[in-house]
C-alpha cells in the first residue's frame, strides 16, 4: 500500500482505537505497524498527523509489533527516522524517543544483544547529560526539553530492568549537581540508586565506587547487564506495601551486608543532595521521591532517618494528597525512629484535620479516613491487616468525622464505620464527660435511615444504603445487645412500611451471623403471618416468608398461607406458595401442612403448581422426617445419612423442577421447499448428547407470520441424522423475519431442562412460492397476463443484478429454477414468484453482459421492492 | 506509583450508553510490570467499551435499579472509598480511582507492585495518590475559565499533547497541566540557575502582587432545645505574583484585629518554605480556650506563575452573620410558615446580594399563596415548588425582618417536583444566599505593609476580600431535621 493520506489515517485511528481487539480482528491489522513505521518518514504528512501515528505507538505497541522480533525491528526504524529529521525544531523528537523507549520495552526486545538497545541508550544517556552529539542533531531550542525526556526514558527502562543504570549513578549525580534539569535528574537518580541498593546487596559491587565513578557517556556505556542479571529480570517494587515488605527478601538482605564508612558518607551525601533540592520538585514528584528513598533506605545500617526530618514540617503542613501520603510511607517504613509520639500525635491530628476539611474534595475526605483507620501506629494493638481506630484517635477527635443524614452514601458508610469502632471501644468506658454518647447517636441515625428507605417511591439506592449501613453495624458491634435489640426492632418497621424490601431483607439474613439472624428471621415471620394474607404485596410476603419460615410458630405460618392460597392466582404466587411449602417441608412440618398440600393439590390452577403440591403432599405422607429432609436436599440436621445419598437425592430434587441449561441442540437450516400452498422451513436439529422428548417453541418477532405451532421430537442423539423437521409459516405480510426458539427436553438422566437456542433467520427468498404450472404453450400469455395485472396498483422497477463467475444460466439454476415460467436458454427468462400471503413478483432476465444482467421488475406490492432489490444485488455473491 | 490506564467519561443520562468516553490513555510499559507483579491475580485493562459500561453501572449511573441487583445492591458490598472494583468479563479489575464531577466522570487505575489476592491496603499503594491527583489536576486544567461546551472540547482536544508531558510512561510528572501547556512555549528558556519544575519560566513585566481572601460561611440553624445551632467559615487566600527573577521570595502574613477569631485547620501550598508550629497546631478539633494563637499568620513562599492558593483555613466565629428561625405547619390543606431574619449588628450591612430559597419537596407545584412580608419581594416559582424572598442589598435598620404566608399545593407529579429524601413531611429547611464584598467574617486581612517580598523593583500589592454563604440551613423548628453529632448537647 503507498503513502496514506491524512483523513485515511485519521479514520483508520479512529476505527482502531474505537475496538482495537475487532480492528485488529480484521482485515487491516497485518499492515497498520508497518504503514504507521512508513508514514512517519512521509514528506506530504504534517507533523500532526504524525505525532497522532507516535500516540498510537506509545499505547499499543503489544497490538502493532507483537513479538520482541517485531519490536526490535520498529524500534530500529524509529531510530532511524529520528537521526533522519532535519536539523530544525521538530515536534517529532520527543514522541519518536518515547515510542522507541516503549517498543523495546514492551515487546521484551531491550537487551545487550539488541541492536536497537546498543542504539537508543547511548543516545539516551549522552541527551540526558546534555552532551554534544553532533551535527545539529539537538537544535538548541530542544536541547533541555529532551534532556528531561532522555531522563525519563532511561528511568522506564530501569523500571523495566532494574540495575541497569547501576554503573551511572556517578555520572547522575554529577549532572544533578550542574546545571542539569532538577526533576528528572532526582527521580532516575533516586530510582537507580534504589534498585542498585537492592541488587548490589547480592551483586557485592562496591556502593561507593559506583557513586563517585565518573563513567564518560560517550565511552562504551555504563550499562550493568550484569546487575540486571543478578536480580534475574524479577522487577523491584518502587513503593513496596507494607506490611508485605516485611517478608520481601530483599528488603531484609539490605541489612545483611555491612558498608564500610566511606560509602555510608558517600550514600548519606548522595540522598541528602536529593532531599534538599526536592523543594524545587513538583509535588507528585516530591512523594516519588520520598517513597523511593524511604524504602531505599530502611533498615540500612549508618543511615540515620533523621536525614527526612527537615522536610517532614513543609510538608505536614501542606493539603497535597500525595506529600501526605508519602509522609504516611515514611512513618509506616521508620516508625519511632522517625517519628516520636508527639510527632504521631501531631501527623494523626492533621490527618484527621484532611479527612474532613472543607476545603478538600469529598474523595480526598474518604481516602483520608482509610488512611486514619490503617493508620501505621508506632505501637499497633490490633490484628494487622484490619481497619480500626487508632489507640490516640478518641472520639473527641473524631467528633467532625462522624456521619450524619445529608452525606453521601460512600462518605456516610465511612464515617458510620468509625462510629461503630467508636462504640465497640466506647463500650467500657461509657459515659466520659461532655460528648453524647455515640451508641445513642449510632440509633437515631439508623432510624433516620430506616425512615428514609420505607418512603415510598425513593430510589432503591436508599435502600441499599440502609441495608448496607445496618449490615456494617451487625458486623462491627455483633455481640451488643443494646445495639442489635434496637437493630433488629427497626428492621421489622421497614419491612412493614415497604414489604417490596424483602430481597433486601433475605440477602441480609444471607449475609449476616446468627447473632443477629435468628432473632431478625423471628420478628420478620411475625410480620408477614401477622397480615391477612391478600395483600397487594403478597409476592414479596412469600419471598420472604421462604426465607425465614421454619419449625417455629407453624399454625399462625399455615393460617396465613390458607388465606393467601385463595389469592394466588398467577403462575409465579403459586410458585411463591409453593417455595414456602418447601421450607416448611425441610423445617420438618407436618400436620396441618398435609392438609394444606392437599388442598392446594386440587385448587391450584396452574397444573404445574398442582403437580409440585401433589409430589410435596406424597412425599410428606409417605417419606419419615430424616428422609423428607433429604429428598428434599442436603440438610445439616439429617448427619446420619451417609453422603452417596444425599448426592442421589440432590439429584432426586433437580428432577422434580425444570433447569434452565445450555443449549445441547443446534438448529441449522436445511435446503429450501417449495411446494405446497405455505413456505415451508426445513430445519435440522442436532444434539451435543442424548435428549429426550424434545418440544422446540418458536416466536416470531414483531408478529409478521402467524404465531408458529411447536415441533416435537421424541428423541434425538449425536452422530445420529435425523429427520429434518418441517416448520410451515404462514406470512402476514411476505417480509423476512427473525424466530426466537426455546426449547424443552430432558436428558438422559431424567432432568427436564429449558434452553433458549439461537435465533433463526427466515430470508426473503425463504417465503418465495411458485404460481401453478400454466399449460402448455400458455406459458408467455400467462406471464404476460400476470406482468399486465401489477399495474396500475403495483410497482415497477429496473435493478442491476450481478453476475458471479456462473453466468445468467448457472445463477438462475441455482436460485430461481423453480420460479422460471419462460426461459430461452442462456440469455432470457422470465420469472413468476408468489409471495405468501397474496403478492406476486415478476422479473424478467433479458440480455446478460458479462458481468451482470439488467432485470425488469413488476410486483403488486410496492414494498417488497428495497427487499428485491437486495435480493437481486446480493444473488452473486450468495454461493 | 504508576498510572496503568487514564479515562475521562462524559455522564449522559437519557442516552442508550448514559455516558461516552471522551478521553483515554493507556501506558504498556506499566501494564507489562502489573503483569508480573500481579501474577496470577492480574486482571489486564479492558477496552473503553466495557469499561464504561463497568464503571457506571458500579457508580449506579444506569438508572435501571428497579429490581434488587445482588453484585450492586447486595448489603456486603460496602464502599468507603473512590476506589473501586469493576466486575470486566467475569474477572474484578481492581483497584479503579474513579470519581463523578460536573456530569465528568475521571478515572484511571494505578499500578500495584505485588499480588492483588490478598488486597492490600489502599494507604500501602503509592499510585492511588498519584491517580486522584493527576485526576485532580485534569479536572482543574479542563474546568478553570472554562465556559462553554466548545471550550471544553477544546481542553479535551489538547489532553493527548498535555499528558504525553505531565504523564509520559504512567508516572505522573505535574498535575498542573497548564505547566505543560507554557512549558511548550517557555521551552526556548535556558537558565544558568536552578529553575523549580513547577516553574516553566520566567516572568517579564511590572511587579506586582495581588492577595485575595474569600471567606465561606456555613450554617446549621435548628432554633430548638437539646440542639445546637451550628455555623463554620472557611476561608480561601488566593495569590498571584508577577515578580521577576527565578525564585523571588514573598512572605504574606495575615492579621486579625484585636477581637478577630484565630484562624484554624490552616493548609498551604507547597510552594510555602516554612510554617510556625503554632499555624500548624491551630486545629477545630481541640476545645478552643483564649489563649489560641491569634497571628499574625506569616507564609514566606516563592510563588509560581499561575494564580495559586497560598492557604485554607477554617474559623469559629462566635456568633452567625445571619441568625433566623423557621417554623412551618400543616393545616389541612394548606402550609403555614413563617420566616424570621435577624442580622448581627456587627456585619456590615451592604450585600451584593442576599436571597432566601425556600423550597418545597415531594409536593405538587404551588396552586396558591397568600403571605405578608415586612421587607423585599417574594418571586414564585410554582411549577418547581419554590419561593425565593429577595432581600436586596440592606437589611432594615432594625436588622430584622419577617415573612409569614400560607400555600397551597396541586397534585404531585413526579416529573416536575423535586423529590428529596430528607425533607419528609414537615421536615423542611431555608437556604440563605448572599455575598459581601469588601469584608470578612473573622476580621481576617492581608496587610498591604507588612506583604514582603524579595525582588528587583517595588510591587504594586492589592488586597480584595469577600464574604459568600455556602450550605447556609435554617430547619423547620417544628419537624424533626437532620442532625449532626456536633450541633447534640447534652
Amino acid at each position: 500500500m503507498g503513502p496514506l493520506s491524512r483523513d485515511v489515517w485519521a479514520q483508520r485511528l479512529g476505527a482502531f482505537r474505537a475496538s482495537p481487539s475487532a480492528f485488529m480482528a480484521g482485515p487491516e491489522a497485518e499492515d497498520l505497524g508497518r504503514d504507521l513505521l512508513g508514514d512517519l518518514r512521509n514528506e506530504k504528512l504534517s507533523e500532526q498527523t504524525k505525532v497522532s501515528l507516535l500516540a498510537l505507538s506509545l499505547e499499543y505497541p503489544a497490538q502493532l509489533w507483537p513479538d520482541a522480533t517485531a519490536a526490535e525491528v520498529a524500534a530500529t526504524s524509529l531510530l532511524d527516522t529520528l537521526v533522519l529529521l532535519p536539523p530544525r525544531p521538530s515536534a517529532l523528537r520527543r514522541p519518536l524517543l518515547l515510542a522507541a523507549t516503549t517498543a523495546l520495552a514492551v515487546g521484551g526486545a531491550l537487551g545487550p544483544t539488541s541492536g536497537a538497545s546498543c542504539r537508543l541508550l547511548p543516545l539516551l544517556l549522552g541527551l540526558a547529560a546534555g552532551s554534544d552529539l553532533g551535527r545539529g542533531f539537538v537544535p538548541a531550542s530542544e536541547q533541555r526539553p529532551l534532556q528531561a525526556t532522555a531522563c525519563e526514558c532511561l528511568r522506564e527502562l530501569e523500571s523495566c530492568k532494574p540495575g541497569l543504570l547501576g554503573g551511572s549513578l556517578g555520572l547522575l549525580r554529577g549532572l544533578l549537581g550542574q546545571e542539569g534539569p532538577v526533576q528528572p535528574l532526582s527521580l532516575l537518580l533516586s530510582l537507580a540508586l534504589r534498585n542498585t541498593l537492592v541488587l548490589q546487596s547480592r551483586a557485592g559491587a562496591g556502593l561507593g565506587a559506583l557513586l563517585t565513578a565518573r563513567v564518560s557517556p560517550t565511552a562504551g556505556g555504563p550499562w550493568d547487564w550484569a546487575l540486571v542479571e543478578e536480580g534475574d529480570g524479577r522487577l523491584q517494587p518502587q513503593a513496596p506495601s507494607w506490611p508485605a515488605a516485611e517478608e520481601g527478601d530483599g528488603e531484609r538482605s539490605l541489612t545483611a551486608r555491612g558498608h564500610s564508612p566511606e560509602e555510608v558518607r558517600e550514600l548519606r551525601a548522595a540522598v541528602a543532595q536529593l532531599l534538599d533540592t526536592s523543594y524545587l520538585l513538583t509535588p507528585v514528584a516530591q512523594a516519588q521521591l520520598l517513597w523511593l528513598l524511604g524504602w531505599a533506605l530502611r533498615g540500612l545500617q549508618g543511615q540515620p532517618p533523621a536525614l527526612f526530618k527537615p522536610q517532614l514540617v513543609r510538608l505536614l503542613g501542606t493539603a497535597q494528597l500525595t506529600l501526605l501520603h508519602a509522609v504516611l510511607a515514611l512513618k509506616a517504613a521508620f516508625g519511632e525512629a522517625l517519628f516520636t509520639a508527639q510527632d504521631e500525635t501531631l501527623l494523626l491530628r492533621r490527618i484527621t484535620l484532611a479527612a474532613q476539611h472543607p476545603a478538600l474534595p469529598p474523595s480526598t475526605h474518604l481516602f483520608y479516613l482509610h488512611c486514619l483507620l490503617s493508620f501505621p501506629e508506632n505501637c499497633p494493638l490490633g490484628p494487622e491487616g484490619e481497619e480500626a481506630a487508632p489507640l490516640l484517635l478518641g472520639p473527641q477527635l473524631c467528633r467532625g468525622l462522624l456521619p450524619n443524614l445529608l452525606h453521601e452514601p460512600t462518605a456516610l458508610l465511612a464515617r458510620l464505620h468509625l462510629l461503630c469502632l467508636l462504640c465497640a471501644e466506647g463500650e467500657e468506658e461509657e459515659e466520659k464527660g461532655q460528648l453524647p454518647s455515640p451508641g445513642h447517636y449510632l440509633e437515631e441515625l439508623l432510624a433516620g435511615l430506616w425512615q428514609r428507605a420505607a418512603l415510598e417511591g425513593g430510589p432503591r439506592a436508599l435502600a441499599t444504603l440502609c441495608f448496607q449501613a445496618s449490615y456494617l453495624v451487625a458486623r462491627c458491634l455483633a455481640g451488643q445487645p443494646t445495639v442489635l435489640t434496637p437493630l433488629i426492632h427497626g428492621l421489622a418497621q421497614l419491612y412493614r412500611a415497604r414489604p417490596m424490601l424483602a430481597p433486601h431483607f433475605v440477602d441480609l439474613l444471607d449475609q449476616v451471623d446468627p447473632e443477629l439472624r435468628e432473632p431478625l428471621k423471628v420478628v420478620l415471620r411475625q410480620e408477614v403471618v401477622s397480615r391477612p394474607g391478600r395483600d397487594e404485596a403478597l409476592c414479596w410476603h412469600l419471598q420472604m416468608l421462604a426465607r425465614v419460615a421454619d419449625g417455629d410458630a407453624q399454625s399462625a405460618t399455615l393460617n396465613f398461607l390458607r388465606a393467601a392460597a385463595a389469592h394466588c392466582t398467577s403462575w409465579d404466587l403459586q410458585q411463591g406458595l409453593l417455595q414456602v411449602c418447601r421450607a416448611l417441608l425441610r423445617a420438618g412440618v407436618g400436620g396441618g401442612l398435609v392438609d394444606l398440600l392437599q388442598v392446594l393439590a386440587r385448587q391450584l390452577e396452574d397444573p404445574d403448581g398442582r403437580d409440585h403440591a401433589r409430589l410435596y403432599y406424597i412425599l410428606l405422607a409417605h417419606l419419615a422426617g430424616p428422609k423428607l429432609g433429604v429428598a428434599l436436599g442436603p440438610s445439616l440436621a439429617t448427619p446420619a445419612l451417609a453422603s452417596s445419598l444425599v448426592a442421589e437425592n440432590q439429584g432426586f430434587v433437580a428432577a422434580l423442577m425444570v433447569q434452565e441449561a445450555p443449549a445441547l441442540i443446534r438448529l441449522s437450516m436445511g435446503s429450501h421447499e417449495v411446494k405446497g400452498p405455505l413456505p415451508v422451513l426445513q430445519l435440522l436439529p442436532e444434539a451435543l448428547e442424548p435428549i429426550y422428548s424434545l418440544e422446540l417453541r418458536f416466536r416470531v418477532e414483531g408478529q409478521l407470520y402467524a404465531p408458529l405451532g411447536a415441533v416435537h421430537v421424541p428423541c434425538l442423539c449425536p452422530g445420529r441424522s435425523a429427520r429434518p423437521l418441517l416448520l410451515p409459516l404462514q406470512p402476514r405480510r411476505p417480509a423476512p423475519a427473525r424466530l426466537d426458539v426455546h426449547a424443552l427436553y430432558t436428558t438422559s438422566t431424567g432432568l427436564t431442562c429449558h434452553a433458549h437456542l439461537p435465533p433463526l433467520f427466515v430470508n426473503f427468498a425463504d417465503l418465495f412460492l411458485p404460481f401453478p404450472q400454466p399449460p402448455e404453450g400458455a406459458s408467455l400469455v400467462f406471464f404476460e397476463e400476470l406482468w399486465d395485472s401489477c399495474l396500475p396498483e403495483g410497482a415497477e422497477s429496473r435493478v442491476w443484478c450481478p453476475l458471479g463467475p456462473q453466468g445468467l444460466e448457472g445463477l438462475v439454476s441455482r436460485h430461481l429454477e423453480p420460479f422460471v415460467v419462460v426461459a430461452q436458454p442462456p440469455t432470457s427468462y422470465y420469472v413468476a414468484i408468489h409471495l405468501p400471503p397474496d403478492s406476486k413478483l415478476l422479473l424478467r432476465l433479458e440480455a446478460a453482459l458479462a458481468d451482470g444482467v439488467p432485470v425488469a421488475l413488476r410486483t403488486d406490492d410496492w414494498a417488497v421492492l428495497p427487499l428485491v432489490g437486495d435480493y437481486l444485488r446480493g444473488l452473486a455473491a450468495a454461493v | 506509583m504508576a498510572q496503568r490506564a487514564v479515562w475521562l467519561i462524559s455522564h449522559e443520562p437519557g442516552t442508550p450508553l448514559r455516558g461516552t468516553v471522551r478521553f483515554s490513555r493507556r501506558y504498556p510499559t506499566v501494564e507489562k510490570r502489573a503483569r508480573v507483579f500481579n501474577g496470577a491475580s492480574y486482571v489486564p485493562i479492558p477496552e473503553d467499551g466495557p469499561f464504561l459500561k463497568a464503571l457506571l453501572f458500579e457508580l449506579r449511573l444506569l438508572d435501571d435499579d428497579k429490581d434488587f441487583v445482588e453484585s450492586r445492591d447486595s448489603c456486603s458490598r460496602i464502599n468507603k472509598t473512590s476506589v473501586y472494583g469493576l466486575l470486566v468479563g467475569g474477572e474484578e479489575l481492581w483497584p479503579v480511582v474513579a470519581f463523578l464531577k460536573n456530569d465528568m466522570i475521571y478515572a484511571c487505575v494505578p499500578l500495584v507492585e505485588q499480588t492483588l489476592s490478598p488486597r492490600p491496603p489502599l494507604i500501602s499503594v503509592s499510585g492511588v495518590s498519584q491517580g486522584f491527583e493527576l485526576l485532580f489536576g485534569i479536572q482543574d486544567f479542563l474546568y478553570s475559565g472554562q465556559k462553554n461546551d466548545n471550550e471544553l472540547n477544546t481542553k479535551l482536544s489538547q489532553l493527548p499533547d498535555l499528558l504525553l508531558q505531565a504523564c509520559p510512561f504512567g508516572t505522573v510528572l505535574d498535575t498542573n497541566l497548564q505547566n505543560s501547556l507554557d512549558n511548550t512555549n517557555f521551552a526556548s528558556v535556558t537558565q544558568p540557575q536552578k529553575q523549580p519544575a513547577w516553574k516553566p519560566g520566567t516572568y517579564k513585566g511590572k511587579p506586582q502582587v495581588s492577595i485575595s481572601i474569600t471567606e465561606k460561611v456555613k450554617s446549621m440553624q435548628y432554633d430548638k432545645q437539646g440542639i445546637a445551632d451550628t455555623w463554620q467559615v472557611v476561608g480561601t487566600v488566593t495569590c498571584k505574583c508577577d515578580l521577576e527573577g527565578i525564585m523571588p521570595n514573598v512572605t504574606i502574613s495575615l492579621s486579625l484585629p484585636t477581637n478577630g477569631s484565630p484562624l484554624q485547620d490552616i493548609l498551604v501550598h507547597p510552594c510555602v518554605t516554612s510554617l510556625d508550629s503554632a499555624i500548624l497546631t491551630s486545629s477545630s478539633i481541640d476545645a478552643m480556650d483564649d489563649s489560641a494563637f491569634s497571628g499574625p499568620y506569616k507564609f514566606p513562599f516563592t510563588p509560581p506563575l499561575e494564580s495559586f492558593n497560598l492557604c485554607y483555613y477554617t474559623s469559629q466565629v462566635p456568633v452567625p452573620p445571619i441568625l433566623g428561625f423557621y417554623q412551618m405547619k400543616e393545616e389541612e390543606v394548606q402550609l403555614r410558615i413563617t420566616v424570621n431574619l435577624k442580622l448581627h449588628e456587627s456585619v456590615k450591612n451592604n450585600f451584593e446580594f442576599c436571597e432566601a430559597h425556600i423550597p418545597f419537596f415531594n409536593r405538587g407545584p404551588i396552586t396558591h399563596l397568600e403571605y405578608k412580608t415586612s421587607f423585599g419581594q417574594l418571586e414564585v416559582f410554582r411549577e418547581k415548588s419554590l419561593l425565593i424572598w429577595i432581600i436586596g442589598q440592606k437589611f432594615p435598620k432594625s436588622m430584622e425582618i419577617s415573612l409569614s404566608g400560607t400555600i397551597t399545593f396541586g397534585a404531585k407529579s413526579h416529573e416536575k417536583q423535586p423529590f428529596d429524601p430528607i425533607c419528609i413531611g414537615e421536615t423542611a429547611y431555608l437556604k440563605l444566599h448572599f455575598r459581601i464584598l469588601d469584608y470578612t467574617l473573622t476580621g481576617c486581612y492581608a496587610d498591604q505593609h507588612s506583604v514582603q517580598v524579595f525582588a528587583s523593583g517595588k510591587p504594586k500589592i492589592s488586597a480584595y476580600r469577600k464574604l459568600i454563604s455556602s450550605d447556609y440551613y435554617i430547619w423547620n423548628s417544628k419537624a424533626p431535621a437532620p442532625v449532626t453529632y456536633g450541633s447534640l448537647l447534652l
